[in-house]
Order: C-alpha cells, then structure tokens, then sequence
C-alpha cells in the first residue's frame, strides 16, 4: 500500500529527525565510499595513491557542502520555519510582556476553569460506577401520591425478591452507626444491615475470606461480619489471621468472615459503611423484619443482560399486582418504581455540575471573544509590519502561519497555566460531587485531552479571525495610508463592535446567573432555622445494646450523664436529644389521631420524631406557642405526653385548639402509644435550612428513651474546652463509649449549605471575570475607535463642537454598544435561567430585581469602562489634530 | 532568488529522470556507479558531483521511488546500493512518456518549416 505522496514525505522526514544520528553516519560513509570509488579508478588509470585520491577529491567537490546540501533535502523545512516562527513569537512577547501576560491570564481563567469543572463531570457523571457491568444495578423504590420515594419493607422486599425474574439479585440495606470495642478507642463504625445477596448484587468479591451468603441470613444464624480493607488496616493493623476470629460491635461478638478489597465503596450512603453485617443480626433493624409497615430497606438490584429498564418496571409492576393479590399487607397503595443506581448517586450533583460546565463553557467563549477582539487591535497596529513583509516577498500563507503560531504559541501558555490552575482546585471542589461520592478526582488523562482540545479550538477561535484581518492583502493600501491611519477598515472596527456587544451579552447572562445564585444563597443566610445555633454545641453518644439493653438503662446513662454534665463550669445549659435538626438522622414516623377517619392504605401520615430531655426547648431556643413544655413529672410512670410542632397542629388541627387532644405514634416496636398533646412548639428546619420545616412531634426522652442521643449544650466557653468537658464527662461514666460528631450548630448550619455556597461563589467569580473581560472589550473597542477618528473630532472641534459633546458621543456611543449587547443576553440569559430553578431557593428564575440590577451594573460599567477614551477624546487639540493629516 | 530556485529543480528534474534510467537499465547499483553510468552515457558532458546527486537520491529514496541497502563492490569494498521500486518504475515510464511528447512537441517548432 501506497501512502499519499505528502503525507508519506512528510513521514518519511519525521523518521529522519528520531534517526538523525545513525543517518549522519551513514551519509558521511557513503560518501566515503563514493570518494574511494573515484579514487580507485583513478590508481586504475595508473596514478599513485595519494594523486588519486587529491584528484577525486577536486573532482567532486567538497565533502561537507555535499553533506550540507543532503541535508537540506532531507530535513524538514516546514520545522525548521516553524522554530523560527516561534522564535519571533517569543520575542513579540518580549517586546510586550503585559499583552502576553494578559492573553496567558484570560487563557488560564477560561482553561483552567473548564478542566476543573469537566474533570469532576468525567469523574462523577460519565465514569461508570466501579462495579462489573454497572449499568445494569439499579434501586428498586417503593412510590405513591405521598412518598414518591420509599423504601422496602423486609416481608414485603423478601417477597418480591422471591417473585422476581427480571433481576439476577437482589438485596435490601440500611445503614446504621454500630459501636467497635476491643481495637483501640471505642468507636461509631458505620455499618451496613443487608440481606445475603448484597455482595452478589453488585458483583464484588472479598478481598480475604468470603462476602455474606444465604446461610448468614437466616434468623438465628451465627453473628458475622465482614468489614472493609479500611478498617482492616486502620484498627487491626492489616492483621492476616484476623478473619475467623470475633470482633466486638455494641459489645457482642461478630466472627470476622470477609474483609472487602480496598477501592470498595458503596455510593448510595452519605457516610460509606465499614462494616457488614446479615440484617437479622442488627440489634435494631433485626428486631423490625416481620413489621410490614416499617419502610427502612434501600433496596439494589441487579437487571438480567438482555432486559431493559422499561421491561424490568413492567415485569416489578406485574410482580407487584401478584403480591396485591396474595393480600400480603404494606403492598396496596404503593407502586415499586426503579432508577439506575448511577443515576440515582449522581442525582443530587448533577444539576449544579452541569450549570458550573455551562457557566465555564460561557466564560471560555467570552474569553476567545476578548483575546479575538485584542489580537484584532493588534492586528491593525501590525498591518503596516504585515504589509512591508508581503512587499518583501513572504506569501500570504507563510504570514498566516507565523500569526497563528503565535497564537498558538499563547494558547499553549495559557492551556499549561490552566491545568495547573485546575489541578490547584481540585481538592476544592470536590465539595461538588455528591455527599456519598468519594472516588478519585485527579487530572485523568481524559481530562488533560479535554483541556488541549479545548486549548486548539480556543486558539483556532481567537486566533484565526484576527490572523485573516492581517494578511487580507491590502499592502499598498497600509505602505501608503499615513501611519496614524494604518490598517483599520471600517469593517473591521464594526467586527470590533460587535464582538464587544458580544463580550456584553455573555457577561449579562453569567452575571445574571450569578445574581439569582448569590440572591438565594442570601435568602438561605436569612433563613431563621427555628431555634438560635449560636453558642450550641453538640455531641453524640451511642450506647452499645448487648451492655446497655435496657430502656432503663438508657434513661439511667441519659440522666446521669446531663446530671454530670450541668455541674461543669459553664455547662449549666445542657439538653440531651435524638435527633438534633440538621443532622443526618431524621426519624419519621407513622401516627394516628384517636377518632380521626383513618386513611387510605398507603397514605401514612408521618412525621418526624424527636425524644428530648424537658429542657431541650429552653437550650434551643424553641418557642413555645401554646400550653407547655416538658417537666420533670413527664417521668417514666406518668400519663405518656407528646408536643407538637406549629405546622403539625396547622395541618391536623386545622382551626381547632390541639392542646389535650392525643396522639398514636411511637418509635418501634413501640408504635402504638396512646400520647396526649400538652403544648405546641415553633416550627424548626429539621431536614436542611432550604426545605420548609416539616411537621413535628416531640416526646419526652424519659418516657422514650433510646440507645444513646445527642449532647446540646449553650454555652460562651469556648468550643473546644466545651469539647474536652464532654469527652471527659461522658468517659467518666463509662471509659469504653464513644464520643463522635463533636461540633458546634454554627458549624454545621455552614457545612449543610458549604454546596451551594461553593457553587454560587464559582458562579459569582466566574461573573466578575466576565464583567471584568467585558469591560476590557469595550474599552479596547472604545479607545480604538476614538484614536482612529482623532482628525475627525479634531475638524468638529475647529468647527465648535464642545469638548462636553465630543465626550458625550464617545459615550452614547458606548451606550449603543452596550445596549445591543443587553438586548441579546437579556432573552438568552433568561431562558438560560430556567434550567436553574432546581438550585435556587425563595428566588424566581425570572426574578426582576436580579435582572434589573444585572443589566444597570453592565450598563453603569461600560459607561466607566469608556471614560477614559471619550476624555481623551474631549482634550483632542484640533491644531494637532489636523496638522497629522 | 526565484530564478535561480527554478533552474535548479529543472535540472533537478533531469537528474531525478536519468538516475531511474540508469536504475532500471543497469539494476541495483551505487551512487558511484550511477554518477559514472551518466557522464558516459551522456558523453563527458554532464559532470555529476555528490553534491547534487546524493541529495536527489534521499528525496527518490523518501519518496518511495528507489530503496537502498548496503552491499559489497566487486572489490569487496562497502557501498550503499539503490534499485527502482515497482512506484520508480511507473514513475519512469510516466515520466519518459511525457518527456517524449514534450520533446516531440519541440522538435515540431525546430523542424524547417515546410512550405
């Protein structure tokens, strides 16, 4: 096979540069030889040696301007140009460092924050999750008119798995916080409650010993447990006898069986589990499997090859309608729904992902309008350079090269400083990636691809347009216009124009954007969460069950520890409760109201539950809206008593005094108390600060008591003596529990919103950049145009246009400009902002404030931006002026 | 500058054209033995010096109309022998043809003309 001619030429010398040296050599020994040759036949012709070899010599001309002239032929004169080209690049930027630093500059910006954002999308969006055949794992949710999204129960799950033929596994989890004794400190290990299949679900196997299977997932099997290579390393310093000896979680003993390898990680879960372990064998959930109303399984599922999304909903719908028909409870009034497992991880981040890449895509193209636009000003000042060049012979194309390979040149630059700039921010933005997310977000090879492509389309972009303008040939047009004038059509002032309207309209949309971000970001601030964080501080404490069994003893460890603690310095203002808002652990629960119409199967009425200690209203700052709060009386033995929460009595005692009405509800396998309502509190943000509060239900932690609870304390000492004194109180009591989660409420209000704080603030700088370059734009476009028409304003002003009205025009000018540019980025900017509604908060995607102030602040701008030139303008002596001419 | 560029690849061009010639007359065969094959052919008047020969024998060889390797002379001497390519030999041909017509071409105008 023939290669084209060129292209096999230019191979061919390719090759000669990786063999240069083994070519020389060769080259100089062919000669050589050629020389002996010659010389040969002339000793044939009876010469002495010597003579001969002088003769051949002579007559074949030097050895080194043959070798010279070989050389030529053979090397590449396209590299050899193209060394000089960048030679002459390096020394244009010399010559003016401020113009090279500001296109390496607004390169990086623009780079840089493209491969940032594109690396996180590749890491988190486009890789698949690192399971074989991962896009067949989906979740399997249960879904109606209330929940769109629930959770299995295990009668009800058990069932559909045994049903099912659309999936080659299935398997339920729920995660939980178990205590590990016995390895160093005691410690809150997140664990993971599953059905046998888990591991056979997602396809991983253990990286010593075996996963969980069936025989570990019957009722009244052995306790084991598997734990991941983290913990492994971690607690038991990578011992290789570990597996099949026991370890201790809430203080019982598990067989070790299985250590998993160690890049495994479940995504689903905020917190990734450490520990498995056969859900029977959970001291909690183990205890709700036969309760078929009690949603608690997340539950994975893996599709058979062959069988679509579509066609594994219908078949789990059919399933669904079976298990109806078997009367089986907790079944009606659902419908099984199921999303890929990606999908669902990603859910969250994807949104704000995918808005930061757009707003970084238009930061990018604002900055190739910007280096376009001053490489086109440029341009003009080189045309007489270009055109002198051309008269001296240089072809068109040669000149077209040499200005592109210095925008190459620069593109390169700057491509190099914005991967550096990116791979500075990584660890940053890792923040955007959601919660559960933890793989590895360093610069991938297909990252570093992304920024060179992205770098050679920007340099095409920029580069091209201004590089044409150059070489247009007009070179007797540009030797003969006087120097003043050189260059500068009025076509290409009109490009100018343009492209800075254009630069305007970019900026308005990001800056809007940025505006309804910073807006709702705001409005969070303002949120008031229902209680006063400032100067809280919590703690959690969690007791282990096979010790602390009993309902007694958790009220007993609960009173002492608060009694304990209120004696510290400083600590009189403690509260103990489960859970604190804010935090990750929302229980809802089921409830009925005595006399009430029940309703529908499947429309539970939920809310969620709080057990607090009679204080904790007082330290939260919770108010108190009708009847009272808990007291001491509300012990153990006394009448059950319940508190509601203002949207709770709105919505279920609407128009009617709740106070002294009852309630059923309690927390498993206590559900059925029969409590009577005694006040009704202010409604508080429990979920996060930008969800509206939900209703709630508080009861008194003496007659609820649970394993453990949260320490929330008010007080001015400062956060990490409060720190020390719980640490110390609480190992007091018992040296072997855990204390975990130490922090104080302002902390954590700040981390539930660190996502879209990051966010807005990305899209807030990207904002400024663009105002920034914008204003550049203009301002360029500004003082060009008034340079270039200085004779113009010279000859009005000699015939009495004021310097005020020279100045004026400049501006209206600007104003036109600016103008045109707002009429485009206005509708895009505002079409654009629908895709954003997801991620704001209490502020409208067409919000008209934002707009407003948006669309003045440009204009204002671009006002200040085209100061200078309109002044310059208006002090332009018309002597002067006119005597250039 | 263009001038003497043009004259050059023009003369070039003939070489390139003789050097395939004495390639497939004679077969695989040095640079040595090709310089000298053309000065007789030619006469003695042509003079073929390394310094434009072996330039035109990288770009054949690059271009894929010749190949080389090392071999021994009769007298045992080390030389770099060159053979025509099945490419070369269409080349030649191609080339020889549109010499042909334009030689024809010329010899038309010199022809006495005829009355």
């Amino acid at each position: 096979m023939y290669l084209a001619g060129p292209i096999r030429r230019t191979l061919a010398r390719f090759g000669e540069l990786f063999y240069h040296g083994r070519r020389e050599r060769e080259l100089a020994e062919e000669l050589e030889s050629h020389l002996a040759l010659q010389a040969a036949e002339y000793e044939r012709a009876g010469l002495p040696p010597a003579e001969a070899r002088r003769r051949a010599r002579l007559r074949l001309g030097g050895l080194d301007a043959a070798a010279e002239a070989c050389r030529d032929r053979r090397g590449l004169r396209w590299l050899d140009e193209l060394a000089q080209d960048l030679r002459f690049g390096l020394r244009q930027m010399r010559r003016s460092p401020g113009f090279a630093v500001i296109v390496i500059l607004t390169l990086a910006l623009g780079i840089g924050a493209n491969t940032a954002i594109f690396n996180l999308v590749e890491a988190v969006l486009l890789r698949p999750l690192p399971f074989p055949h991962a896009r067949r794992l989906v979740v399997v949710y249960e879904s109606n008119a209330r929940m769109p999204m629930d959770g299995f129960s295990y009668p009800v799950f058990d069932a559909l798995r045994r049903q099912s033929s659309s999936f080659s596994a299935m398997a339920g989890f729920s995660m939980h916080a178990l205590t590990l004794t016995g390895a160093g400190e005691p410690a809150d290990v997140p664990t993971m409650a599953t059905t046998p299949a888990f591991f056979q679900t997602l396809e991983v196997h253990a990286l010593a010993g075996r996963g969980l299977d069936a025989r570990d997932g019957v009722r009244g099997a052995a306790p084991v447990a598997v734990i991941s290579a983290r913990l492994w390393r971690r607690r038991f310093g990578a011992d290789p006898k570990l597996i099949g000896h026991a370890i201790e979680l809430d203080r019982r003993p598990f067989t070790l069986v299985g250590i998993m390898p160690a890049g495994f990680r479940f995504p689903l879960s905020v917190r990734s589990a450490e520990i498995w372990i056969p859900l029977p064998q959970d001291p909690f959930f183990g205890g709700l499997m036969q309760n078929s109303g009690g949603h608690f399984l997340t539950v994975i599922a893996r599709r058979r090859a062959g069988i679509s999304p579509p066609r594994a909903e219908a078949a789990l719908r059919l399933d669904w309608t079976r298990l109806a028909r078997q009367t089986l409870s907790g079944v009606a009034g659902w419908s099984p729904k199921l999303m890929p497992l990606h999908r669902m991880v990603v859910a969250r981040a994807r949104r704000g992902l995918l808005l930061l890449l757009g707003a970084a895509g238009l930061l990018l193209l604002l900055a190739c309008v910007n280096l376009t636009n001053l490489l086109l000003a440029r341009a003009t000042a080189r045309g007489r350079e270009m055109a002198l060049r051309m008269a001296l012979g240089a072809s068109s194309t040669r000149l077209l090269r040499q200005l592109l390979t210095e925008s190459g040149l620069l593109a390169v630059l700057g491509c190099v400083a914005g991967v550096l700039l990116a791979a500075w921010s990584e660890p940053a933005l890792k923040l955007l990636a959601p919660a559960g997310w933890q793989g590895d977000a360093g610069l991938s090879p297909e990252v570093l691809a992304f920024a060179a492509v992205i770098s050679a389309v920007t340099c095409l972009l920029f580069g091209l347009a201004p590089a044409f303008a150059a070489v247009r040939g007009r070179v007797n047009q540009s030797l003969q216009a006087n120097s003043a004038r050189a260059g500068e059509s009025r076509r290409a002032g009109r490009l100018r124009g343009m492209l800075a309207a254009g630069e305007i309209a970019l900026a308005l949309v990001l800056l809007a954007a940025a505006g309804l971000l910073l807006r709702s970001l705001a409005d969070l601030y303002a949120v008031t969460p229902g209680f006063q964080p400032r100067q809280l501080m919590t703690a959690e404490v969690s007791l282990p069950r096979y010790v602390y069994s009993t309902p007694q003893q958790w009220r007993a460890f609960a009173q002492t520890a608060l009694s304990r603690l209120r004696h510290q310095p400083g600590m009189r203002q403690t509260a103990w409760a489960a859970p604190l808002p804010l935090d990750e652990g929302i229980i809802k629960l089921p409830f009925s109201i005595p006399g009430a119409p029940s309703p529908a199967p499947g429309a539970t009425r939920l809310a969620d539950y709080v057990t607090a200690s009679s204080n904790y209203f007082r330290v939260m700052r919770i108010p108190l809206l009708a009847g009272r709060v808990f007291h001491r009386r509300d012990r153990a033995t006394a009448p059950p008593v319940a508190i509601i929460s203002q949207s709770f009595a709105r919505r279920y005692f609407p128009g009617i005094n709740s106070v002294g009405r009852s309630l059923i509800f309690g927390f498993p396998p206590h559900s059925g108390v029969l409590r009577k309502i005694v006040g009704v509190v202010g409604d508080v943000r429990d979920v996060a600060l930008a969800r509206s509060p939900a209703p709630m239900m508080y009861v008194p932690f003496a007659q609820a008591p649970i394993w453990g609870g949260q320490i929330v304390t008010r007080t001015a000492l400062p956060p990490a003596v409060a720190a020390r004194a719980i640490r110390r109180t609480i190992v007091g009591i018992d040296n072997r529990l855990p204390v975990t989660s130490v922090q104080t409420l302002p902390q954590a209000i700040r981390a539930s919103i660190a996502q879209p704080r990051l966010r807005a603030g990305l899209v807030a700088l990207f904002g400024v950049a663009a105002l920034l370059l914008a204003l550049v734009g203009i301002f360029g476009v500004i003082s060009c145009s008034v340079a270039q028409r200085t004779q113009e304003i010279g000859v009005r002003m000699a015939l009495g246009s004021t310097p005020r009205r020279v100045a004026l025009q400049i501006l209206c000018e600007t104003a036109r400009l600016a103008a045109a540019g707002v009429a485009v980025g206005l509708p895009a900017a505002w079409l654009l902002s629908r895709g954003l509604s997801s991620l704001l908060y209490g502020v409208r995607p067409g919000d008209p404030l934002t707009y407003g102030a948006v669309v003045g602040l440009l204009l204002l701008m671009s006002l200040l931006a085209a100061w200078m030139p309109a002044r310059r303008a208006a002090r332009v002596d018309p002597v002067l002026a006119l005597r250039q001419e | 500058m263009a001038g003497r560029n043009d004259k050059h690849e023009i003369w070039q061009g003939t070489l390139v054209l003789m050097v395939l010639k004495t390639l497939e007359t004679m077969g695989a065969q040095h640079g040595y033995g090709i310089a000298r094959r053309i000065e007789q052919v030619s006469g003695q008047k042509l003079l073929v010096n390394y310094g434009t020969l072996y330039p035109a024998l990288i770009k054949l060889e690059q271009e894929g109309y010749i190949r080389s390797e090392w071999g021994n002379t009769e007298n045992n001497r080390r030389a770099r022998y060159y053979r025509l390519t099945s490419a070369g030999r269409k080349l030649l041909a191609a080339e020889a043809r549109a010499w042909k017509r334009a030689h024809d071409l010329l010899a038309r105008f010199w022809r006495p003309q005829e009355p």
